[in-house]
């Protein structure tokens, strides 16, 4: 029920129309791959906002340009082919995208910082844990390695790593998925960040964890008031834990309001065919209704609304690009039909 | 200590890596203690007792200068000793170095591979050949020149490793929490590249004892004043016929040194991957 009071308290805490700036602010990303001397663009246009407090569920199929997005906000593409086109990402007043390598460095860490996919990889080899936590505390905090460990075992605490002061000294390697992922937690969290990004954090781990991890994730959240912005590809866990949703699909946001409204009301063909393709729990079904076809590729976009080959409702129209409704003042859909489907959703 | 545990746990259960390990403890102490073992100084001379046989009191003969061949030999591991650390050091400094930056920035690396490629198109003798025919004859120059040749094997070793190593996600978590290119660089990726460099390192030392010794022979390595390995069989191989242990300790020297060096390197290599190993290799 922990997840009941976070999503009613998150909130309250924001209100939708404050004029408060937002904390992140992504206005018209434009991120392109470079395939064969050739720019195909895999995100398009996407602009959303991220206020102080608030945890963003972004929610899409592999492929729907999310973690790109968040690689471009952390600015970990460089040395990839791929490359931020146009766009401004606002974060606490900068513009992330114009500043420079020690100017952005010195927010890593300490203003913005990521938990990654797979724990089993994202924590170096040959560094005890303890220590790979105090790297970013003294490096942003300048303390002495004394402050930095009883801050690191603090930080261990918090995430409920059992018999903290002894597992300071590990290696990663003698640490469960679990724990890895855990400790990632810890070092995102260490400098007490504004905004933390999650790319899939439970995706790699099995049921049970990724329900403790989400947990803690959610926790800390309420205890620390951190933004955060959650990517999955699994409707349900952004249902537990975030109170924003955005719904990613080739590259552009299809869908966005709060999660309470979402459920209520699905506005896009897309989010229901992403809900309609979870099994039910409590009843038998014999058939899965799930979104025939693939997600297209990139340099094979249909003309029109980039859903329709897919879509079940898609008509002549539906060739033409689709306008942005407004459902509600923050509910948000790209599709034609946008107020007829949403009376036969629920 | 983590060293030694891992030197340890790579000559488990191998006995000829072990024993030629053994071997290279015996040489490492004689170089370093070689005043205290050699009964004679290695330059001096008994020109009454020129060319006699291995016994007493020159244990492995004197050489047609009647220099003891013993005393030669001992401080000719000390020599051994020096080229190859220095050599090691040189190829790692420079290797390392240029493998890590073109690894990690790719716009230099293209520039800085091609140049290693050049270099890697000569033999590695001729090109010890070359640079040495231009620079003197000193113990330096020598250590310099092996360890330039060893370093492109090197750099291509590490280029290679740090294509992978820079796309690890915890580099990226790394980035993430602030951490700058020389950060990067020598605390988050270094020390996962130490074991093969440890292994690179032995390879080098076996492999700048053999080239020391081609130099020395021809003429172009060392100073002749200088004892070494190479040096006692460049002068006198004119002897082999009359006396031929002039030859034979210092060639056996040099095989054992280098083969024990082989050995220790390959048990450090399946030590730290076990899909290199070949069923000989647990003899």
């Amino acid at each position: 029920m922990r997840y009941v009071t976070a999503l009613t308290l998150g909130s309250r805490m924001i209100s939708p129309v404050s004029d408060n700036q937002p904390l992140l602010r992504v206005e018209n990303l434009c991120i392109a791959i470079q395939n064969a001397g050739q720019l195909q663009p895999v995100v398009r246009d996407l602009s959303f906002e991220v206020q102080a407090s608030q945890t963003l569920g972004i929610v899409g199929e592999s492929g729907s340009g999310k973690s790109l997005t968040v690689l471009a906000i952390m600015g970990l593409l460089s040395g990839s082919p791929v490359r931020v086109t146009s766009g401004k990402v606002w974060f606490d007043g900068k513009d992330l995208l114009q500043l420079s390598d020690a100017e952005r460095r010195s927010i890593m860490g300490d203003g913005m910082s990521m938990i990654f996919q797979e724990p089993m990889t994202s924590l170096n080899p040959v560094y005890k844990i303890g220590d790979q936590i105090m790297e970013g505390i003294r490096h942003h905090q300048h303390c002495s390695a004394k402050e930095a460990r009883t801050r690191a075992l603090q930080l261990l605490e918090k995430v409920k790593i059992p018999d903290a002061s002894t597992r300071i000294d590990h290696y990663p390697h003698q640490l469960s998925g679990g724990q890895r992922q855990r400790v990632m937690i810890a070092m995102a969290l260490a400098c007490d960040p504004l905004l933390l990004i999650a790319d899939e954090p439970t995706t790699a781990l099995d049921v049970t964890v990724q329900k403790e991890v989400l947990d803690l994730i959610a926790e800390i959240q309420q205890d620390t008031g951190t933004a955060i912005i959650l990517i999955s590809h699994d409707l349900g866990v952004i249902a537990q834990t975030c109170n924003f949703v955005a719904v990613m699909y080739c590259g552009e946001i299809v869908e966005s309001s709060t999660t309470e409204k979402l459920f209520q009301r699905l506005g896009h063909p897309y989010t229901r065919g992403l809900i309609e393709s979870i099994p039910p729990l409590h009843s038998d079904v014999e058939w899965l209704n799930a979104i025939p076809g693939q997600v297209p590729a990139l340099n094979a976009l249909p003309v029109g609304c980039s859903y329709q080959p897919r879509c079940s409702h898609a008509q002549a129209q539906c060739r033409q690009n689709p306008p942005v409704a407004l459902l509600d003042d923050e509910h948000i859909v790209r599709c034609h039909f946008a107020q007829q489907l949403q009376g036969r959703a629920s | 200590m983590k060293l030694l545990t891992f030197v340890k746990e790579a000559l488990e259960g191998r006995k000829l890596a072990t024993a030629g390990a053994i071997w290279l403890l015996i040489i490492v102490v004689a170089g370093i203690a070689a005043p205290l073992i050699a009964p004679f100084d290695p330059l001096e001379i008994d020109p009454i007792a020129r060319l006699s046989e291995p016994g007493t009191p020159y244990l492995f003969g004197t050489d047609h200068f009647g220099r003891d061949t013993f005393s030669r030999a001992v401080y000719g591991a000390r020599m051994a000793l020096i080229i190859g650390i220095g050599s090691v050091m040189v190829a790692l400094l420079c290797g390392g170095l240029v493998g890590m930056l073109s690894g990690y920035f790719t716009g230099l690396g293209h520039v800085l591979m091609r140049m290693v490629d050049v270099l890697m198109a000569f033999p590695a003798l001729l090109l010890a050949l070359v640079l040495m025919t231009v620079l003197e004859r000193s113990v330096f120059n020598t250590i310099l020149v092996i360890g330039i040749v060893y370093a492109t094997t090197t750099a291509r070793i590490l280029f290679g490793m740090m294509l992978k190593l820079k796309n690890e996600v915890f580099i990226d978590a790394a980035r993430c929490s602030g951490a700058g290119h020389l950060s990067l660089l020598f605390r988050h990726i270094l020390p996962n590249l130490l074991s093969p460099i440890l292994v690179q390192a032995t390879f080098i030392f076996a492999f700048a004892q053999l080239q020391a010794a081609a130099l020395d022979f021809l003429g172009l390595g060392l100073p002749p004043e200088v004892p070494s390995w190479g040096n006692m069989l460049a002068e006198e191989r004119i002897y082999i016929t009359r006396a031929p242990w002039l030859l034979i300790f210092p060639g056996v020297l040099i095989i054992l040194s280098v083969f024990s060096m082989n050995l220790l390197g390959d048990a450090l290599r399946d030590r730290i991957d076990p899909r290199f190993k070949d069923d000989i290799a647990g003899v």
